[in-house]
This record gives C-alpha cells, sequence and structure tokens, in this order.
C-alpha cells in the first residue's frame, strides 16, 4: 500500500519537474533589432547564436535566401531577415549576428543586425497586431503579436511562418492585386 | 503472442534468420525451376529450411507460420523417402514460392508490429490436396509408402553433428543449491553455454524449457549432461562457472560408445541428423523394427519411437562431414550485421574527417615563410593515407552485390511468364557486381518494371514467336558490368523489339513533335525515348502488369535521381536493350574544384574531357546571344557559368578563363569558369530542402578551408 503511494507521489513529482523545466522556457523571448524594430523569437525554436561567417551564395534562389554556412560540418542555410521583410538590404558589420533557430526540424539562420537580450513577456502583456490597411498585411504574416515590455513593445515573430514559402507568395499575390486596383 | 517474455532480442534474430533462410529458399527454387525435379540436395535443404522455420516460429508462437511451413515440411519428407515419380515440378515450384511470399508477407507483419494474422488454411488445403495426388501417383505404382511426418511441437531437434578423431566425450553432472529457484531455467543457461564449445549436446531432463516440473526433478536428481567437444575439462568447468546457482559440477570423461549409449533413461531424447542420407534413415528405420529380436547397441531409445522421431547417427561416425550446422556456425563468426544507420554515422564522420584532414593540411598557419616542415610533412603524408585508407574501408563495407537484387527478378520473370503463358529463360550475368547499398535500394524499382516489361511487351506469345519462326523460348538477360567507375545494368530481351511507327504515331497524336519536321528527322535514341513520358504507352491492352504508360516515366525518374541515365536500344523483331548507367558511389566523388566570380563549384571529374585555354577568334557569336567554339575541328556550345547563374563580378574575358569540355550522355558542351583551383575528392551533402532546387546543382560539399562550394550537375548543364 505505502509502495503505491510512494510511486504516485514520485510520478507527480516527476511531471512536475518536467512541467518546471517546460516553464524555464515559457514566456521567454529572444529579441533582437533589424531596421528600428525589435523582434521577439520564442526561445525553444532558438539553437545558438553564432558570429557572421562567409556565405556560401546559391544562384538562381530569392534574394532573402543568402546562401549557405557551414555549421560544424552541417550545411544550412541562412536567410537575411531583413529582406525577408522586404526592407533595405543593410551592410554586415562585427555586430551581424545569426540565430540558428530549428522549426519543425528545419535548421535555418537568421542573420539579423544585432542582437538584444532575452525578455520575458507575460502572456497577458501580448496584444494581437493591430491592422491598418491592406497593405500592411505581407507583414503580418508573420508577427502574430506585439508583446509590452515596460514602454517598449516587441514584435513577436512566428518562426514557421518566416521560413514558409507559401505564405509569402500569397502575400505577394495580394499586393500585386492592391497595386492592380489602384 | 509471447508476451510473459521479453522477445524483442529474439524476435529481431527471428526474423532476420528465417528471412535470410528465406531467401536462401527462393534461390535455389528458382535455380531449379527449369529442371524436372529438385536434386536430392534441394529437397533436403527445403526439408530442412522448412524444418527449421518450423522450429523456431513454434518457440515464437507464430502458429500460421508454423502450419504452413508444416506442410510443406510434410511434403518434402515425403519427397525425400518415397522419391515419387512424376511430381509436377512446376506446380512443386509454384508451391514452394506461395509458401515462401506468405511466411516472408507474415515476417513483414511482425518487423511492422502487425498482428500475424494470415490465413494459411488455404494454402494448407491446396498443399494437402498435392500431397495426396503425389502419394496417389506413387500409390498406383505400387509404392510404400514411409510413416507420416507427424506434427510434434513439443519435442526439440537438433542437429547431432559427427565426431572427429579429437571430439573427446564428457558425462557431466550439475547439482544446483536446492533453494535455487527456476533450475530449469539456471539450467538452460549452463545448456546455452556448452553449445558454444559443443560438437552434440545431449541433456536430460530433455524439456526443461516448456516444462516447469522439470525444475523439481533438476533439484532432485541433479542435472545431466552429454558433451561432445574438442576441450578440457578445465575448459567446461569454465564455461559452466560454478556461481550462486550451481551447487556443484562433476565432470567425467567418458568413451564414444558411452556416449553413443546416452542416458540410461533416454528414452525421451530425441535427435535428428538432417545430414544423413535417405538410405540412413531406412536402415535406422528397420534396425528400429528389428529391435525386439535384437537390442541395436546404437540405438538410445528404448520406447517405440514416434513416427518423424528419429535418433540417427551416421553410419561411420569417425569420418568428418561438412555439415549444415558448423557451416552457420564459420559464417557467424566471421559476419556481423550492423544497424544501417550507424554506418551512415560513421561514413558522415569520416567525410567529416577528410574534410578536417585538409583543414589542417591547407592551414594558412603553415603557408609563412622560413617554416621547416619536413618532419610535418612526413607525418601528414602518413596521415593522409590512413584516410585514405579508411575511405576505402568504409566505402567497400556499403558495397552490396547485385545477387538479391537480380534474384527479385528471377522470380517476377518466373511469374509473369508463367501467368501469361509464355516460354521465358532467364540469364543473369554479372550478378556478383557491388554498388553502394543506397543505390541499390533506389533500382530495385525501376529495374522491376524494366524486366516486367521486357517479359510483358518485349516478348511475343509463343504463338507469335512460331509464326515469326523465332526459337520457342524466348530469353530475358539481366547483365551487370562496371566500367569507367559506373555502373551499366541492362535488361535484354529477344522480343519483337520497339515499334518505332507505332510510338512516332503515338508522340504525334499527344503534340510531342515538331509538325514542321518529317518523322525521318528523329533518330531512333529519340525516339525511344519518348515512351519514358509520362502518360505514354502503346500497348493497346492494358494487363496486369504493365501498359497503363505509367511506369516508364517512374523508372526514369527514380534513375535520375540517383544521377543515373536510362539508355534504349532496338531493334524491330531482335529484340530491346535496356541499359541503366548508375553512379557506383553517391557519397564520395572525385572532383575538380573551380571558382567564378565569388563562388566555388565542384565538377565531378569523370565528365570532365579536358581543360582548353582558347583565344578570342575560335569563338563564334549568334546574333541571339549564342556562344559556341571551335575546337580542333569541333563546334562546342558554350555555356558561360557566371552568366547562367547572374553572378557578380565573373571573368568577362574568354581569354583569361578557362574552358571545361564536358561530356555527358554523348552530348558536349564547354563549361566557361574563371579560374580551376584543384582536384579534390567531395564528400557530396545535399543541399538543405528549405532552398528550392535549382538548375543543374545536384548538392554541396565543404572544401579545405571549411567554405562550401556547390556541385554541378553536368545533366542539368545541358538541358
Amino acid at each position: 500500500m505505502s509502495d503505491t503511494s510512494d510511486l504516485v507521489r514520485r510520478a507527480e513529482e516527476a511531471a512536475q519537474n518536467a512541467a518546471d523545466e517546460h516553464d524555464e522556457q515559457k514566456g521567454k523571448y529572444m529579441t533582437f533589432k533589424s531596421g528600428n524594430e525589435y523582434f521577439g523569437i520564442k526561445i525553444q525554436y532558438v539553437n545558438e547564436i553564432i558570429q557572421f561567417q562567409s556565405i556560401t551564395a546559391i544562384p538562381e534562389t530569392e534574394d532573402y535566401i543568402k546562401g549557405l554556412i557551414n555549421l560544424r560540418g552541417k550545411v544550412i542555410p541562412v536567410i537575411d531577415v531583413r529582406l525577408r521583410f522586404k526592407q533595405e538590404p543593410f551592410e554586415y558589420n562585427d555586430r551581424t549576428c545569426i540565430i540558428v533557430i530549428s522549426v519543425k526540424s528545419t535548421v535555418v539562420g537568421l542573420i539579423i543586425e544585432k542582437i538584444a537580450e532575452v525578455v520575458e513577456i507575460k502572456e497577458e502583456n501580448i496584444l494581437p497586431p493591430p491592422s491598418i490597411g491592406r497593405s500592411d498585411k505581407a507583414h503580418h504574416k508573420y508577427v502574430y503579436g506585439i508583446g509590452k515590455v515596460g514602454d517598449s513593445v516587441k514584435l513577436l515573430l512566428d518562426p514557421d511562418k518566416l521560413l514558409n514559402d507559401d505564405d509569402l507568395a500569397v502575400a505577394d499575390q495580394a499586393n500585386d492585386m492592391i497595386i492592380v486596383e489602384e | 503472442m509471447a508476451e510473459e517474455f521479453n522477445t524483442d532480442g529474439m524476435l529481431d534474430m527471428y526474423l532476420f534468420e528465417n528471412e535470410q533462410l528465406l531467401e536462401q529458399l527462393q534461390e535455389r527454387v528458382l535455380e531449379q525451376k527449369d529442371a524436372d525435379c529438385f536434386d536430392e540436395d534441394s529437397i533436403n535443404e527445403i526439408f530442412r529450411t522448412m524444418h527449421t522455420i518450423k522450429g523456431s516460429s513454434g518457440i515464437m508462437m507464430f502458429d500460421n507460420i508454423t502450419a504452413v511451413s508444416h506442410k510443406l515440411e510434410d511434403i518434402f519428407y515425403y519427397l525425400r523417402e518415397s522419391h515419387p515419380e512424376n511430381v509436377p515440378h512446376l506446380e512443386l515450384v509454384e508451391h514452394v514460392l506461395e509458401v515462401n511470399d506468405f511466411i516472408s508477407g507474415e515476417l513483414e507483419k511482425i518487423r511492422n508490429g502487425n498482428p500475424v494474422d494470415g490465413d494459411a488454411s488455404e494454402i494448407i488445403e491446396r498443399l494437402g490436396k498435392f500431397l495426396k495426388m503425389i502419394k496417389k501417383g506413387v500409390k498406383k505404382e505400387g509404392g510404400e509408402l514411409p510413416p507420416k511426418n507427424v506434427h510434434e511441437p513439443a519435442k526439440q531437434f537438433y542437429i547431432a553433428p559427427v565426431a572427429t578423431s579429437a571430439s573427446r566425450f564428457y558425462k557431466i553432472y550439475l547439482t544446483f543449491y536446492p533453494e535455487t529457484e527456476m533450475a530449469n531455467i539456471h539450467a538452460y543457461k549452463a545448456v546455452y553455454a556448452l553449445k558454444e564449445i559443443a560438437e552434440d549436446l545431449l541433456y536430460s531432463p530433455e524439456d526443461i524449457l516448456s516444462d516447469e516440473e522439470s525444475a523439481e526433478v533438476i533439484l532432485r536428481e541433479g542435472f545431466r549432461v552429454l558433451l561432445q567437444a574438442q576441450c578440457t575439462e578445465e575448459q567446461i568447468r569454465e564455461v559452466i562457472g560454478v556461481g550462486y546457482d550451481i551447487k556443484q559440477v562433476d565432470v567425467f570423461e567418458c568413451k564414444a560408445e558411452e556416449f553413443l549409449q546416452g542416458f540410461d533413461f533416454g528414452s525421451q531424447d530425441a535427435q535428428i541428423d538432417l545430414q544423413s542420407s535417405v538410405e540412413a534413415i531406412e536402415a535406422k528405420a528397420q534396425e528400429n523394427e528389428a529391435k525386439g529380436k535384437e537390442e541395436a547397441p546404437k540405438a538410445p531409445a528404448k520406447a517405440p519411437m514416434a513416427p518423424g522421431d528419429f535418433v540417427i547417427k551416421s553410419k561411420e561416425p569417425g569420418k568428418h562431414k561438412t555439415l549444415a550446422k558448423d557451416k552457420a556456425k564459420a559464417e557467424k563468426a566471421s559476419f556481423i550485421s550492423v544497424n544501417v544507420s550507424k554506418m551512415d554515422q560513421l561514413m558522415d564522420l569520416i567525410g567529416e574527417l577528410v574534410i578536417s584532414e585538409s583543414v589542417v593540411l591547407q592551414n594558412p598557419d603553415l603557408k609563412v615563410p622560413g617554416l621547416n616542415l619536413n618532419s610535418f610533412n612526413k607525418a601528414a603524408s602518413q596521415m593522409s593515407k590512413i584516410s585514405t585508407d579508411l575511405q576505402n574501408v568504409i566505402m567497400s563495407m556499403r558495397m552490396v552485390p547485385l545477387t538479391n537484387t537480380f534474384q527479385k527478378m528471377n522470380r517476377i520473370v518466373f511469374d509473369v511468364s508463367r501467368k501469361l503463358g509464355k516460354d521465358i529463360e532467364f540469364e543473369m550475368i554479372g550478378e556478383q557486381t557491388e554498388v553502394d547499398k543506397n543505390i541499390i535500394e533506389h533500382i530495385s524499382d525501376p529495374l522491376m518494371h524494366l524486366v516486367r516489361n521486357a517479359v510483358d511487351h518485349g516478348i511475343e506469345t509463343n504463338e507469335e514467336r512460331m509464326e515469326t519462326g523465332k526459337p520457342n523460348k524466348g530469353k530475358v538477360t539481366l547483365s551487370a558490368r562496371t566500367e569507367a567507375g559506373k555502373v551499366w545494368i541492362s535488361v535484354e530481351d529477344n522480343g519483337k523489339g520497339l515499334d518505332r511507327e507505332k510510338i512516332l504515331a503515338k508522340a504525334r497524336k499527344q503534340g510531342l513533335l515538331d509538325d514542321s519536321k518529317p518523322d525521318t528527322a528523329y533518330s531512333d535514341k529519340e525516339v525511344y525515348q519518348f515512351i519514358t513520358l509520362p502518360g505514354f504507352s502503346t500497348n493497346e491492352q492494358i494487363t496486369e502488369y504493365s501498359g497503363r504508360g505509367v511506369g516508364m516515366d517512374v523508372v526514369i525518374q527514380n534513375i535520375q535521381a540517383i544521377g543515373g541515365v536510362l539508355d534504349i536500344d532496338s531493334s524491330a523483331g531482335i529484340g530491346t536493350v535496356m541499359s541503366l548507367k548508375i553512379p557506383l558511389t553517391l557519397a564520395i566523388i572525385d572532383g575538380i574544384v573551380m571558382e567564378t566570380g565569388n563562388s566555388s563549384f565542384v565538377m565531378e571529374t569523370g565528365v570532365i574531357k579536358e581543360f582548353v585555354r582558347v583565344q578570342e577568334n575560335m569563338m563564334i557569336h549568334e546574333p541571339n546571344g549564342e556562344e559556341y567554339i571551335m575546337i580542333r575541328g569541333e563546334c562546342y556550345p558554350v555555356l558561360r557559368l557566371g552568366k547562367w547563374y547572374g553572378l557578380k563580378e565573373y571573368q568577362e574575358s574568354i581569354e583569361d578563363g578557362m574552358m571545361l569540355i564536358l561530356e555527358v550522355e554523348d552530348k558536349k558542351i564547354c563549361l566557361f569558369v574563371d579560374r580551376l583551383i584543384g582536384e579534390q575528392e567531395i564528400v557530396v551533402k545535399p543541399i538543405p530542402s528549405y532552398v528550392k532546387k535549382v538548375k543543374g546543382l545536384s548538392g554541396c560539399t565543404q572544401l579545405g578551408d571549411g567554405s562550401i562550394a556547390l556541385i554541378l550537375d553536368p545533366g542539368g548543364l545541358l538541358d
């Protein structure tokens, strides 16, 4: 009898530990600066942050896919976040970093201008992105929320959409249609 | 199923062994399918195989497999004992293959963790009918029926190898501590250990695994083992080992006669020597009958024996014979099966090693002037040698002969030709050719399509062959050879050949031809390539096997995926040859590293015919921008790599760059690059799937300095 209750207790403890570990990452975001905005990405997607290194360009791909890098023997593609957001390209310097993220077992490097910090954003401080006009559509595809940290705001990214090409194609189409309408 | 045991390890072994047995069985059956009947060896072997499968499936409690294999064993038991005449051989072959398929299917289910639910009753019924039929045939001739081979699941059979002169005989008594629980399991442990060194082994009580009461017997009376082995008493003691369970081990050496007498209570002992000839069994059977009159000295059994439960020794115990069990043991010692993923991992690691080796050896730190690098260079060359050897070894480990794949084709030819009523001979040439395992996986399906096509479309029906005066028998030849770092596999038939007119007509109907061009403008090869297009089939009738117009395009896709090429050659009325040209390996290739703009590229060495420096006056510019070059009277189209990929800062002037003449599939093209870097063994890595496929690139690799180069696919550049 006592055996059983002991087992139950231990099982509960184990479950608690697992939950704690999960909790440790919950609500934490890796933030970085791109353009004038700060972006956040859920920390469990982030594998590591590496220094900028030379990139082998791949011809005939989208401009934001800068090419391939060698990550300790593994070849991974890197994308330029600025170009992904259709912003002006920037010059790479010694502050430029690559955040290696893994989404659904796809490992991709994100080139970003400047790494910021890891912040904790509580659920209640995350607002859905306000939609102002249709022309912003493309942008909202990968920004799923706006997190408030003190006075500043971070645009929270959905890494899945960030990597996924289809959304962009749809967004492009939407943009084109708007232009035609005008 | 046997839930009460943890059978995982056993199950793996069971699957592995039985799959191999089935493969060998199929091979043997197909070898003899054209004979009038199976020879004695094969009958024995099939009997043995079925017996083994029956036994192991019984232990694993796969009842349907046990039942089917038992039934087939019956048939072969009968064949072995009675040598019946007039056995319909092809029918028998089909029955064996049917059983083979059934068991393979069940094993597949087991492997996938599905319940083993195949219904064996139909097959068993058919086998039963077949057995009755051949028995009737014999009865008419007045032959005598041998005793029926009764299924006795509880009995343990094993093969008793024959003594050699160096063998010694021991009686071993094991006494267990009385408080030992499940003494039978402990006894089995000892038996298991002894089996490693034993040439022959008898023990009592007999059924220690299945009979739990034997534990009490063992505790009460001790556990007795008769051992024939080539080892000393000390070795035996060492193998058994006195532990917490075994109180005492008594080992007595004894004479062969004593050994053969067995235990004085040995009526339960069951032993079967599958190697002994039928005569020996018959002799033994007679001996048993005569036992009432005089006690046969060799027979350990006193009780009347159950039929099928033979205790037989070879007639000449002193003579050494090569036994099946011996052979199996030898193989086990020299082969281990390794998980493929581990091999892949090793392969990756060696790839990394090769790269980091070149990182070290080409390190810029070494280029400081004035360094004395003599001993470094010596050490470095030694290391390079070892790593090259290492690479060769791992490559050879991954090389697998095509035999199995070819055997499968043999089966397909057999099945399809029987169903279609065509008389077809199948020949295999060079099935020993070795190919990388990854590649074998990829060519199995395409080959199957090609072979089916050859049998179904290629070879005419018997009547058609008669009309055209061709030899009655159609022939399909499957051959493999290596040439220039490639494997050529061809499927050849002596059938009607491809119908050029028909293909052209169909192509025109589907709008594949240029209307302005006459039919004669297309070469035979071009025409034949049409049949590889999706939805293109000239077979009017869709048969069970082919004609739906899918197939050939799948073949092409699969082959192209591994960098191979399909070549079709045919002549009307004589036959068709489909040749696959496939790289030997995918993992490590010899490549030439070159640079254009700021990017590095690698090209497989094999396709580069030569490097040429050219002058501007050799160039021919067409108004539409296309360029050609005349080299030694031959005109090649020119492709500028920088321009093709829209790179930045590439060499414009033709005289400052380097021209590569590439030859792919009989087509020649000149590729213009900025400069050459060198030759290197490169480890091929796929471009991450996140990046969409780029035309002309087949992968990427790491260079000596750790940077990444893109591997050019010459086929893609040509299109």
